[in-house]
C-alpha cells in the first residue's frame, strides 16, 4: 500500500519537473538580458516593439472574428442538431473532429488552391480576402473545441421544451434562438471562446502560409532572429493561456453554482 | 356552438398509427381530461391542438377557425409543460411577461398584467426570483401564469402534476381547477392519474390505443364504463366471469348464484359466456342492507387498509373484493366462511369487449 503511494508521488514528481522545470528555465532565462543581473529587460523589449504590438492587435481582432461567426455556426447547428435533426449527430460530430486529423497545412494548401487570386473565389486576392480566409480557417481549427463546449452546455438545458414553450407564447426563431436558448449556454459559449481564444493567438501554420501579420509567425521571426526575448514572449504566450484556461474553469465554477443552489 | 372541435383527427408516425379517427367537441369553458396509460395518444393529441404535430388527416378547429396552416405561435393557445420549462436565465416576473413582450404589447399594460397573474396565483412576492430558487410547486404555478398572461384561447396542460410529490398535487390541481372556473378559459388536461382527471374534469375522454373508449362526465365513466378497458382502467372493479343463463328474463350465473341484470341481455344466447363489473364499494355484507341481489362465496382474506377493510371472497373461481367501512368494533370475516354480499342489480354492469 505504502509502495503505491509512493509510486504514485513519483509520477507526479517526474510530471511536474517535466512540466515546470523547462518552463522555469525559459522564464529565468528571460530574465537574463542585463549582465549580472535579472531584469524584465526583455519584457520590456518586447511590449516596445512597433511589430509586437501589430501582431499581438491583429491576432486578437482575428481571434474575436472568429468567436463571434465561429458561435454564430456553431451554436444554431448544435442547437438545429439537438432539436430536429439528432440522426445527424453522428455525422456533426465526425465533421467537427476533421480538424483534428488533417494537418493545419493540408488544409491551408487547400484553401490557396480553392480560393486563389485566380480561381472563382478568389479570397487571396486582396488582404480583406486573406483576413476573412483566415478568420475561417481558425474557425475550422477551433470547431471541435467549440461545438462539444457548446454541445454540452445544451445537454444541460431542455432544449425541446423550452423551444416549445417558447414557441407556444408567441415567439419566432430570432428570438427562441437569442432569447431562450443562447443565455442558457452561455458557459459552454464562453469556455469554447477561450479555448478559441488560445488557439488562435498561437497559431502559426495558417497566418504564415497566407502571409498575414499574426502573432504566431511573429514569434517565430523574434525566435530566430533574438536571444532572450524568444523566452519572454514564450512566457507571455504560456500566461496568456493559462488565463484562458482559468476562465474556463471560472466560467464552468459559475454556471455550476446554479444548480447546485437548487438543492 | 362548439368552441374546440376535434374532427376525424388522426396521426401516423412511419407504419404506427397513434391517432385513429378521433372526434370530439369542447364547449367554451369547458375541463376536459385525456386520461389512459402511456402511449395511448392522448399527448400526441395535446400537442397536435398546440401545433407542434400536424395531423396526418382530419381538422383541428377553435372558435370557428380552422388551425391548418397555423403554426404555433400564431394559434394563440397556452400550455404548461411536465416539466416546467421555465426559462433558466430569466426571473419569475420576466417569465410571465415573455409571451406579452413577445406580442408587442405596451410596457405599462405588461407590468399589469404580470402582476394580476401573479396575484392569480398567489405569488407577488416572489417576482425577482429565478426558476432555481423555487420549489416544483412553485415554478408549476409560474408556468401556469406565463400560459395564461397572453389571454389565450384555449389552455393545455401536458400532466403538468406528474412531477410533483402527492401533498403539492392535490392542492395545484385545485388551484388550477379554480382559476380555470375563474377564468373560463377552455381547457384540455393530460394526465393518466385517474383520480386527477375524476376530481377536477367536466367530462374525461379516456384514450385507449389512439382511440377514445369513452368520453363521459367523470361519474359516467366511474359508474358506467363503456368498455371492459374502461373499467379496469378507472378505479379498482371486480370483472366477473358469468354465463348466460335466461336471455329472456336477463339472469345469468356467477358460480351456483342467479341473478337478474337490470340491462336486456335477450340477444345473447342461452350458455354463452360474458363479463360483468362490480365496484368494491356497491355492496354490504349487513342483512339488513338495500340491495335486491346477493352473492354467496367463501372468504380468501381479509385486509385491513385504515379507513376501509377490503375483503376478497370466492365465487365460482372469481375472487371479488368489496369494501367495508371501518368500525373500532368491526370483526373480520375470516378465511374459508361463507357470506353473502347484497347489492342492487343496477350496480352490476355488464361489459362490452
Amino acid at each position: 500500500m505504502k509502495m503505491t503511494k509512493f509510486f504514485a508521488w513519483l509520477a507526479i514528481a517526474i510530471g511536474l519537473i517535466y512540466f515546470f522545470v523547462p518552463l522555469l528555465g525559459t522564464f529565468e532565462f528571460s530574465l537574463r538580458m542585463r549582465r549580472g543581473e535579472y531584469s524584465f529587460d526583455a519584457y520590456g523589449s518586447v511590449f516596445s516593439d512597433v511589430q509586437f504590438q501589430q501582431t499581438f492587435g491583429f491576432s486578437i481582432l482575428m481571434a474575436l472574428f472568429t468567436i463571434a461567426f465561429g458561435m454564430l455556426l456553431v451554436v444554431p447547428t448544435a442547437y438545429w442538431v439537438r432539436l430536429r435533426l439528432p440522426q445527424m449527430r453522428p455525422v456533426v460530430e465526425f465533421v467537427t473532429l476533421m480538424p483534428l486529423v488533417i494537418p493545419a497545412i493540408v488544409i491551408v494548401f487547400g484553401y490557396l488552391r480553392l480560393y486563389n487570386s485566380s480561381s472563382y473565389i478568389p479570397f487571396t486576392g486582396s488582404t480583406f480576402g486573406t483576413n476573412v480566409l483566415l478568420v475561417m480557417s481558425y474557425i475550422t481549427l477551433s470547431l471541435p473545441y467549440m461545438y462539444r463546449s457548446v454541445d454540452t452546455a445544451m445537454r444541460t438545458i431542455d432544449v425541446r421544451t423550452l423551444t416549445e414553450a417558447a414557441e407556444i407564447l408567441g415567439a419566432k426563431w430570432p428570438t427562441i434562438l437569442f432569447r431562450c436558448i443562447f443565455p442558457n449556454v452561455m458557459s459552454g459559449v464562453l469556455s469554447g471562446a477561450f479555448i478559441t481564444f488560445a488557439i488562435v493567438m498561437g497559431e502559426f501554420t495558417m497566418a504564415a502560409l497566407l502571409n498575414r501579420p499574426a502573432f504566431g509567425p511573429y514569434l517565430q521571426l523574434v525566435g530566430a532572429n533574438k536571444a532572450y526575448e524568444p523566452s519572454a514572449l514564450a512566457v507571455i504566450a504560456f500566461a496568456m493561456t493559462w488565463l484562458s484556461m482559468g476562465l474556463i474553469q471560472l466560467v464552468s465554477r459559475l454556471s455550476k453554482m446554479a444548480p447546485a443552489r437548487r438543492a | 356552438m362548439s368552441f374546440l372541435v376535434l374532427d376525424s383527427l388522426k396521426k401516423s408516425f412511419g407504419q404506427t398509427q397513434v391517432v385513429k379517427d378521433f372526434n370530439m367537441s369542447i364547449d367554451k369553458g369547458e375541463f376536459i381530461s385525456f386520461l389512459g396509460p402511456s402511449g395511448c395518444g392522448k399527448t400526441t393529441i395535446l400537442r397536435m391542438i398546440a401545433g407542434f404535430e400536424t395531423p396526418s388527416d382530419g381538422t383541428i378547429t377553435i372558435n370557428g377557425k380552422n388551425q391548418s396552416g397555423l403554426k404555433t405561435s400564431q394559434r394563440n393557445i397556452g400550455m404548461v409543460f411536465q416539466a416546467y420549462a421555465l426559462f433558466p436565465n430569466m426571473n419569475v416576473f420576466d417569465n410571465v411577461a415573455f409571451g406579452l413582450k413577445v406580442a408587442g404589447q405596451p410596457k405599462a399594460e405588461i407590468e399589469t398584467r404580470v402582476k394580476e397573474m401573479l396575484k392569480l396565483i398567489h405569488l407577488e412576492h416572489l417576482a425577482d426570483r429565478y426558476p432555481y430558487q423555487m420549489s416544483g410547486g412553485q415554478q408549476q404555478r409560474v408556468a401556469l401564469a406565463r400560459a395564461l398572461a397572453p389571454k389565450p384561447q384555449v389552455l393545455l396542460l401536458d400532466e403538468p402534476l406528474s412531477a410533483l410529490d402527492a401533498k403539492i398535487r392535490v392542492s395545484l390541481r385545485e388551484e388550477i381547477r379554480q382559476i380555470q372556473r375563474q377564468l373560463g378559459i377552455t381547457t384540455v388536461f393530460v394526465t393518466h392519474d385517474q383520480e386527477e382527471a375524476l376530481s377536477i374534469s367536466d367530462r374525461i375522454v379516456v384514450m385507449n390505443a389512439g382511440r377514445a373508449d369513452q368520453i363521459g362526465t367523470p361519474s359516467d365513466i366511474y359508474n358506467r364504463p363503456a368498455t371492459r378497458f374502461v373499467a379496469s382502467f378507472v378505479g379498482t372493479l371486480n370483472i366477473i366471469d358469468a354465463t348466460v343463463a335466461e336471455p329472456a328474463a336477463n339472469t345469468i350465473r356467477i358460480g351456483e348464484n342467479v341473478i337478474t341484470l337490470r340491462e336486456p341481455i335477450g340477444a345473447l344466447k342461452s350458455g354463452e359466456k360474458i363479463s360483468v363489473a362490480l365496484r368494491p364499494e356497491a355492496g354490504s355484507l349487513a342483512e339488513s342492507a338495500k340491495g335486491d341481489t346477493a352473492l354467496t362465496g367463501t372468504v380468501v382474506s381479509s385486509h385491513f387498509l385504515g379507513s376501509v377493510v377490503r375483503t376478497k371472497f370466492d365465487v365460482g373461481g372469481n375472487q371479488i373484493s368489496f369494501d367495508m367501512f371501518n368500525a373500532p368494533d368491526k370483526v373480520l370475516p375470516k378465511p374459508s366462511e361463507t357470506v353473502t354480499l347484497r347489492f342492487a342489480a343496477s350496480d352490476l354492469l355488464l361489459i362490452k369487449d
